[in-house]
């Protein structure tokens, strides 16, 4: 889920969006503020993080990134950085580094099959959510007009604004449903894990594995690399011990790179 | 030619003032400028792979991090001194960077940005977990037996000469065929493949040269510090700083780099000074903004000298959709 919003925005415009951990971080805030002052149910709060993020991703490309996107593909990289920075620190000031957790009262209800597995309710929920968070973003991309636009933007940008298309437009829509859809994936860790201001570096980097091995441009392939890597992550803490999760996770990342560069779905496109 | 003399004469004054300096600066300017050219070392290394080859590299701190744990590894367990320690990391970072670089390499742009990156954070996982590094827990260097006043004096001039190294090996490195070679591989690689330029080679030994000189930056960087850890000494954020500075100083230009590092290290201290909780926020602004107003880099300011607001519209200009 957190690699779906990165997947969109690399794949359309070739942005590596350093800032996207951030993006998430910014979501699961927003849950756990209507939740705390208002008593907003987080998956209801879903609706609004995906919204508010969407405008601020909108935004930010439109009147920042659109501004050096055809300088070389660093300068992005970097102006993102920068963005995280700036994101990161103005979250620090403003709610301090306390680690903070959303308390909803069925957090505790279990679901079973049989009587060995019993999965946690609201883990079900979000995993719902997930899927059908993924199938709506498939949809928009392949059968709706805003799709079309993206898709050729992001085939051939003079012959897409030749045949019409508002190219500016198409590049903020984009990166607001990628961060909007970062903001989903914040709600939905919120509900599950504690949340604070700094946690968007780890996510950031997982997202970049979770794309890399699921491939780019397809949106199903985050889908697939992130099956790949928690399954691939649990067994090898299980195994070696938890304290070579990291390492198991970067070298399935290396290995898959040099291997099949396209990731496992890649190149259908 | 007269021009090269003339701009061999600043360099060289410049060279003598900077050299001369620590005689009349106190102790915490002395370390801070220490700093700065460790910072300007390691841009300038990254420079080399980033700037001139146009490949990306996004894991350069794990040459940093090599070289600081192979000083710790020879000095502590194996009783070595410095200078052998310092040559080793060196060497040990080259090699690695050939290692990793053969296959590495074969990836272009983004792809090869994320394969570095996770050749990094897998290596601070590896190191975390080695019996040799002894993990989490860090490792201890002897100190230096000296004076507190001529341990400055020895860290600063350390770095000075491997920043006057790795300035000189990249100006000869330009002005040889070899240095030619980067350029067009960073133009267009398949071109530079078919007029017989060995790319796999020259893209390695690149790669090996910015390697070796982040292993010196961070071999004198363990000695100081006397205490070496896998996670400050194989963080992504040293490596983004690199990156930070080799662009806003100017990439593929060889004092760029080391401009970069000498205005964000002082702007970041100035923000620090003013703002103490928040000025990581404000060094994020000052990152947005002079990516945004110069993306080639403040040497392009100066070098171009058109100051003002239509330089600055220019460059946006060029850029935007």
């Amino acid at each position: 889920m957190m690699a779906i919003g990165m997947s969109l925005i690399w794949g359309v415009m070739d942005i590596i969006n350093i800032a996207h951990g951030s993006f998430i971080m910014l979501g699961a805030f927003t849950t756990y503020w209507l939740f705390t002052l208002f008593g907003i149910d987080p998956f209801l709060s879903l609706l609004a993080s995906m919204t508010v993020l969407f405008i601020l991703g909108y935004a930010v490309q439109r009147y920042l990134i659109n501004f050096v996107i055809r300088a070389s593909a660093f300068i992005t990289l970097i102006l993102a950085f920068g963005i995280e920075i700036f994101i990161n620190n103005l979250a620090l000031v403003m709610w301090t580094a306390d680690v903070r957790k959303v308390k909803v009262p069925y957090g505790a209800a279990n679901f079973s099959i049989g009587n060995y597995i019993t999965i946690p309710t609201i883990r079900l929920i979000a995993f719902i959510l997930v899927i059908i968070i993924s199938i709506a973003f498939f949809y928009i991309l392949n059968k709706t007009n805003l799709g079309r636009s993206i898709r050729a933007t992001s085939q051939d940008l003079d012959a897409a604004r030749l045949v019409g298309v508002d190219v500016a437009r198409t590049y903020s829509v984009t990166f607001g449903l990628g961060v909007g859809a970062a903001g989903a994936a914040g709600t939905l860790w919120a509900i599950l894990f504690p949340i604070s201001p700094m946690m968007g570096g780890v996510l950031t980097l997982k997202s970049f594995v979770v794309v890399i091995i699921g491939g780019l441009g397809s949106m199903l392939g985050p889908l697939i690399g992130g099956l790949t890597l928690g399954v691939t992550e649990a067994l090898g803490s299980n195994w070696f011990g938890s304290t070579y999760e990291n390492l198991i996770s970067f070298t399935i990342l290396v290995l898959v790179l040099i291997i099949r560069p396209k990731g496992i779905l890649g190149g259908t496109d | 030619m007269r021009k090269d003399i003339r701009n061999f004469l600043i360099c060289g004054f410049i060279l003598v003032v900077v050299a001369i300096f620590p005689f009349f600066a106190n102790n915490f300017i002395i370390r801070f400028a220490t700093d700065i050219l460790m910072f300007a070392i390691m841009a300038s290394a990254w420079n080399i792979i980033g700037g001139y080859t146009g490949y990306a590299s996004f894991g350069n701190v794990v040459f940093f991090g090599i070289g600081a744990y192979i000083t710790a590894i020879l000095m502590e367990k194996a009783g070595l001194n410095f200078a052998v320690a310092f040559l080793g990391a060196g060497l040990g970072s080259a090699l690695f960077a050939i290692l990793i670089g053969l296959p590495v390499l074969r990836l272009r742009g983004h792809y090869f940005a994320i394969a570095t990156l996770g050749v990094a954070e897998a290596m601070k996982a590896l190191v975390q977990n080695l019996e040799i590094t002894e993990g989490n827990s860090g490792i201890y260097l002897p100190v230096l037996n000296l004076s507190v006043k001529a341990q400055y004096y020895f860290f600063f001039y350390m770095m000075l000469g491997t920043l006057v190294l790795t300035l000189l090996i990249t100006y000869l490195m330009l002005n040889a065929k070899f240095g030619y070679s980067l350029i067009a591989i960073r133009e267009d690689e398949d071109a530079a493949n078919s007029v017989g330029i060995n790319t796999t080679y020259a893209k390695t030994m690149a790669f090996a040269l910015s390697g070796l000189f982040t292993g010196f930056a961070g071999s004198i960087y363990a000695f100081q510090q006397a205490f070496i850890k896998p996670g400050p000494a194989f963080t992504v954020h040293t490596t983004v700083k690199m990156i930070v500075m080799a662009v806003f100083g100017g990439m593929g230009k060889l004092f760029g780099p080391l401009l970069g590092a000498f205005s964000i290290e002082i702007i970041s201290e100035i923000l620090s000074n003013y703002f103490l909780v928040a000025h990581t926020l404000f060094f994020g602004i000052v990152v947005i903004l002079a990516i945004v107003f110069t993306p080639k880099g403040i040497i392009d300011l100066i070098t171009q000298r058109k100051f003002g607001i239509a330089y600055f519209l220019q460059n946006i200009r060029e850029h935007r959709i």
